[in-house]
This record gives C-alpha cells, sequence and structure tokens, in this order.
C-alpha cells in the first residue's frame, strides 16, 4: 500500500504541474490573441479554441487531484455530531459515490469522444474527439485517487479531508 | 418525484459530506436515470458547462491575485490606505476597509483580501493595541466589498450561470456603487466601535509622504484601470482583460517590484490552479443541474407559489434575501450562486427585478454568507489568520454583520444604487 501511495503522490504531482502547464499555455494564447489584433492588425482563429480545451485538461486534472488533496468545497456540519466510525463509514460512501461519477467520466467520455472522432474542429483542424479527451482523462484519475483514499482507509492510513488544510505527506 | 430525487440526493450527499460538485453531478444523474433519459446528457452537460470561453476569466482573475499577493502589491496598497485614512477615528480599522476597496478594485476575491489584508493589518492592530478580535471582524466583513468591485469573478459566474446574455460589463459596473456604500457603513461602524473602546488614531504622515506613497503603488491602481477601462470600452472581452491583468501583475512583480522569483512564481500558479478547479468543476457539475432544474419547470413551478403567496414585489425580495442568507450560513458562495441563480432569477424577473440588479443582491447576500458560521470560509481565514476561535471572533462582529444587512436592504430596495451607473454608459 505505502509503494502504491508512494506512486500516486507523483501521478498527482505530475497532474498539478501540466494543470499548472496548461493554465501558463493558455495565458500565452489568449494574450497573443489580444498583441495580434492590436499590434498586428491581425486575428488569430485557433488562440480561443485552443485555450478552451486547454482550460478542460486543467480543469479535470485539478478536480482529481482536488480528490487526492481533499481541497473540494463539501458540507461539514453534520459530520461533527456522528462517532469516528460512523464517520468513516459515510466518508467511504462519499469516496464510492466520486468512484462511480468518475467511472461515469470515463465511459460516457469516451462515447463522446468516439462519436467526434470523425468531425474535424473548424478552426484547429484536429478530430473533435480532442474536446472530449479531458473528461476521459479527468476520470481515470478520478478513479485513481478515489480507490486510493477507499484503500488507505481500509489500511488505517489517513485520508485527506475535504475541508481541512494539512497536508498529506505519505 | 423527479424533483425528490434530484434534491433528495443532492442533500442526502452534502450531508454526508462528498465535495459539492459531486453531489451535483451525481443527483444529476440520477435523476436522468430516473427519467430514463440517455445518461452520457449528464456529461455532455458537464463537458459544455466547462468548455465556456467567458469562465476563462475566472482562472485568469485567481492568478493574478495570487501574483499580486505574492508579489508585494497587496502590501503597498494597505501603505496607500494607512496613509490616506490612518489619522480617523479607529485609524487601523478604517486602513483595513480602505484596503479592502483598493485591493478589491484588483481582486475580485474575498478570501485572497482576507488573507492578504489580514495578513498584514491584523499583526499590526494587535501591537498598536487593538484586539484581535476587532482586527478579525473588520477584515472579515470588510472582505465583502472585494466582491462587489469589479473584477468580481462571482459576478461572471452568475452571468454563467444566467444563461450568458448579462454583460459582464453592466455586472462590473452596477456593483461599484453597492461596494463603495458597503465600505462607508463598513467606515460608520468602525468609528462607533473604536470611539467606544477608545482606539488610537495614526498621524497623518504629510501630502509629501502620501505622495511618495501613492507614487510607490501606482502599478496597483493601473491594474483597475486596465480592467475597468478594458471591458467596459469594449477593447477587451473580460476574458481577454483577465489574462492582460496576469500577465500585468507578473510583469509588476518581477520587472518594476522584483519581488517575485520562481519558487513563489511555482507556488502562485500551482494555488490559482487548486482554487480555480474546484470552482471551475462546480460550475461544470451545476450545468447538468441547471439543465435539469429547466427541464423539470421548476423555476417556473416557484414562480407560481410565490405569486400565491404575495404579489407585492417588497415581499418576494425580502423573502429570497432571507432564504440566500439562510443558505449561505451553510454553504460556499460559488455553488450557491450556480444553483441558485436559475432556481430565483426567473422568479426575481417575473416580480419586475432587473437581472443585473438581482446579480448585485445575490453577490452582496452570498458574500455576508462567506463570513457566517457553521460554513464561512472568509470567517475561517480570518479566524486564522488572527489566531482567535470562531466563537470569540463572532461574539463581537455584530455591528459589521449590521452593517452589510442594513447594506443589503438599501441595495435591494434601491434599484437605482445598482442600475444608475450602468445606465451612464448605454
Amino acid at each position: 500500500m505505502k509503494s502504491v501511495a508512494w506512486a500516486l503522490r507523483h501521478v498527482a504531482r505530475l497532474s498539478l504541474w501540466l494543470a499548472a502547464a496548461g493554465l501558463i499555455m493558455m495565458t500565452v494564447f489568449i494574450t497573443a490573441q489580444v498583441v495580434a489584433r492590436y499590434i498586428f492588425n491581425d486575428s488569430l482563429v485557433w488562440s480561443e479554441p485552443a485555450a478552451v480545451i486547454l482550460m478542460g485538461w486543467f480543469i479535470f486534472l485539478g478536480a482529481a487531484v482536488g480528490i487526492r488533496e481533499g481541497y473540494h468545497l463539501s458540507f461539514d456540519v453534520l459530520l461533527y455530531f456522528l462517532p469516528e466510525k460512523a464517520k468513516l463509514w459515510l466518508y467511504s460512501i462519499s469516496d464510492l459515490v466520486v468512484l462511480g461519477f468518475g467511472t461515469g467520466m470515463l465511459w460516457f467520455g469516451s462515447q463522446l469522444a468516439l462519436s467526434a472522432w470523425d468531425v474535424r474542429l473548424p478552426s484547429l483542424g484536429i478530430s473533435g474527439a480532442f474536446d472530449f479527451l479531458p473528461i476521459v482523462g479527468g476520470g481515470v484519475l478520478v478513479i485513481l485517487f478515489s480507490l486510493e483514499r477507499l484503500a488507505r482507509r481500509a489500511a488505517g492510513m489517513p485520508t485527506a479531508r475535504f475541508g481541512e488544510t494539512d497536508p498529506l505527506e505519505d | 418525484m423527479e424533483v425528490w430525487v434530484l434534491f433528495g440526493t443532492f442533500v442526502f450527499l452534502l450531508l454526508i459530506g462528498t465535495p459539492v460538485a459531486f453531489c451535483l453531478g451525481v443527483a444529476s444523474f440520477a435523476t436522468v436515470l430516473y427519467l430514463g433519459l440517455p445518461p452520457v446528457v449528464v456529461f455532455q452537460q458537464l463537458n459544455s458547462g466547462v468548455s465556456v470561453f467567458a469562465l476563462m476569466a475566472i482562472p485568469f482573475f485567481i492568478f493574478a491575485g495570487e501574483l499580486m499577493v505574492r508579489g508585494d502589491i497587496a502590501r503597498r496598497l494597505v501603505a496607500l490606505a494607512g496613509a490616506m485614512v490612518g489619522h480617523m477615528r479607529g485609524g487601523l480599522g478604517q486602513v483595513n476597509i480602505t484596503a479592502s476597496v483598493l485591493f478589491g478594485g484588483i481582486s475580485g476575491s474575498a478570501a485572497a483580501d482576507a488573507t492578504a489584508i489580514g495578513g498584514l493589518m491584523i499583526p499590526q492592530m494587535k501591537e498598536k493595541g487593538y484586539s484581535v478580535e476587532y482586527g478579525v471582524n473588520v477584515t472579515v466583513v470588510s472582505s465583502i466589498i472585494a466582491l462587489m468591485l469589479p473584477p468580481s469573478h462571482n459576478m461572471i459566474i452568475y452571468s454563467i450561470s444566467a444563461g450568458g446574455r448579462l454583460s459582464i460589463a453592466d455586472l462590473f459596473t452596477a456593483g461599484i456603487i453597492p461596494g463603495l456604500l458597503l465600505a462607508v457603513s463598513l467606515m460608520v461602524t468602525a468609528w462607533f466601535v473604536a470611539r467606544k473602546a477608545g482606539y488610537p488614531t495614526e498621524s497623518f504622515p504629510g501630502w509629501a509622504m502620501l505622495g511618495a506613497i501613492f507614487f510607490n503603488a501606482i502599478p496597483g491602481i493601473l491594474l483597475i484601470v486596465i480592467i475597468f477601462g478594458g471591458v467596459r470600452s469594449g477593447i477587451f472581452t473580460a476574458s481577454e482583460s483577465s489574462c492582460i491583468a496576469a500577465v500585468y501583475a507578473l510583469l509588476v512583480t518581477t520587472l518594476a517590484y522584483r519581488t517575485m522569483n520562481w519558487t513563489s512564481f511555482v507556488e502562485a500558479t500551482k494555488a490559482a490552479v487548486r482554487t480555480t478547479a474546484m470552482v471551475l468543476l462546480v460550475i461544470g457539475c451545476a450545468a447538468s443541474f441547471g439543465w435539469l432544474l429547466a427541464f423539470l419547470r421548476i423555476p417556473a413551478e416557484l414562480v407560481e407559489l410565490m405569486k400565491a403567496v404575495s404579489d407585492n414585489p417588497i415581499i418576494i425580495l425580502l423573502m429570497i434575501n432571507l432564504v440566500l442568507l439562510m443558505l449561505g450560513t451553510f454553504m460556499d458562495m460559488s455553488p450557491l450562486i450556480v444553483i441558485t441563480t436559475p432556481i430565483f432569477l426567473p422568479v426575481a424577473t417575473a416580480f419586475g427585478v432587473d437581472p443585473v440588479h438581482f446579480g448585485v443582491i445575490l453577490v452582496l447576500n452570498l458574500g455576508i454568507g462567506l463570513c457566517t458560521p457553521p460554513v464561512g470560509t472568509v470567517l475561517f481565514v480570518g479566524c486564522a489568520v488572527g489566531r482567535i476561535s470562531v466563537w470569540d471572533a463572532i461574539r463581537t462582529i455584530w455591528p459589521f454583520y449590521g452593517a452589510a444587512v442594513f447594506t443589503l436592504l438599501l441595495v435591494t430596495y434601491i434599484p437605482s444604487l445598482s442600475l444608475w451607473l450602468p445606465s451612464l454608459f448605454h
């Protein structure tokens, strides 16, 4: 379990770096668009759709890492009044629900990608499947990280709680 | 019955502590299955919900805010506020509020405002003999101002939740007078509280010094001009202006102030990724939730129900405000905007409220919710910065809540406070 946690920590770190790189590339594309319009009097057709696809990657990667690091918004009030054991059960139900949704992202996202395979995105000239790849990739990571949470809890290791800020060290 | 599946699943998952985004997504999924619709529609809505160009303003504004906080722009704005109003009664409390106005003009995030200004002001206030509770109270409630003044990314979330037809420039402009009104009513409150507690004032540094401090803060103030001027004049779209804001903040902090190094840049980028991924996933999942609300005609039925209760817009607005304040004590702002806009906006417009005006009411109302327990992100941030318990903070925060609710009522019942300024541009 320790080595799995170690591997997944690196997956999470890499995803966060990729998402950060996506944010920086988005900034570069949109800046290029403004510069092209006002300085070179030329409009870039690819910058907006490319930045939108990057934004999809960056949201789904960042959101998946959020499951591992526990920074998603959630509501804890009821949980304060419950005994520790009941809380752990509810956390596991929660993780299962997230796992189910991740599976949906992967399965239905792939369906959407396949159905858009032959569509050509007008301004980018690439397959329409690219529009749906972020949701598929995000789905895979959501599945991995929620499975890890369940396994860690079963093994008695801590899981980062949504709303708690102490970083997860393993 | 479908309505119960949708809200029942949502509330159940929310109560067991599932992240809000997944509560919305899974509740929509369950309802779609119950209705026998193809489940793929949920993920299609999710994907198209996050693939909106206008949404891009949110990561950029948050990114710009992170860069400014780490790159010393915030500190210079606080210094400027100190030189401007430090000599008034309640000295540093007034400085804190004025700094929120200046910082709010560049950041738009209440949590960032509380972190940046609270981090700078609360230790200073403690040192000068102010009670920490007073410092935290002022910091927390005055950060609502950042939500009202442009560039407020919550106004952008509202505009998108309202179907994307509302002009972001109008929403930005509409928030200015209510934001300043909130600042004034908080300053008056801070004045009274300080007089009762006998807090000191700072000496006026003199016009020459004020000029020098102003000069130092100019790059930060220029950002206000770039963002607001750019969006208002139509030179940039909101997304483009937010991107320019991020680039500008990076240039100022690396080239002019030389306060940004590689490590802080990486930290700022990662922090921006975390915050925006969280906010935007909620918005994406709310897209399918909102689609189902419309599909089940829930807003239309609510309009009928409200019309049966009363036909007086004053009462309807009071009811909406009370419901929102109550929800706001339990939930965070961005999910509430995306969930409640499709429900309450049709009601409000059916009673003759302008959608831009309603946006200002909604943001101010839910902003107050950020400062109230049991769930109040900004209150938590303020207490963490001041190292006091939430209980200690709320024992003395009431006058400031009062000022905020008073402003909310003024903004609700005097539409021209919100609508007059945008009308000048039409």
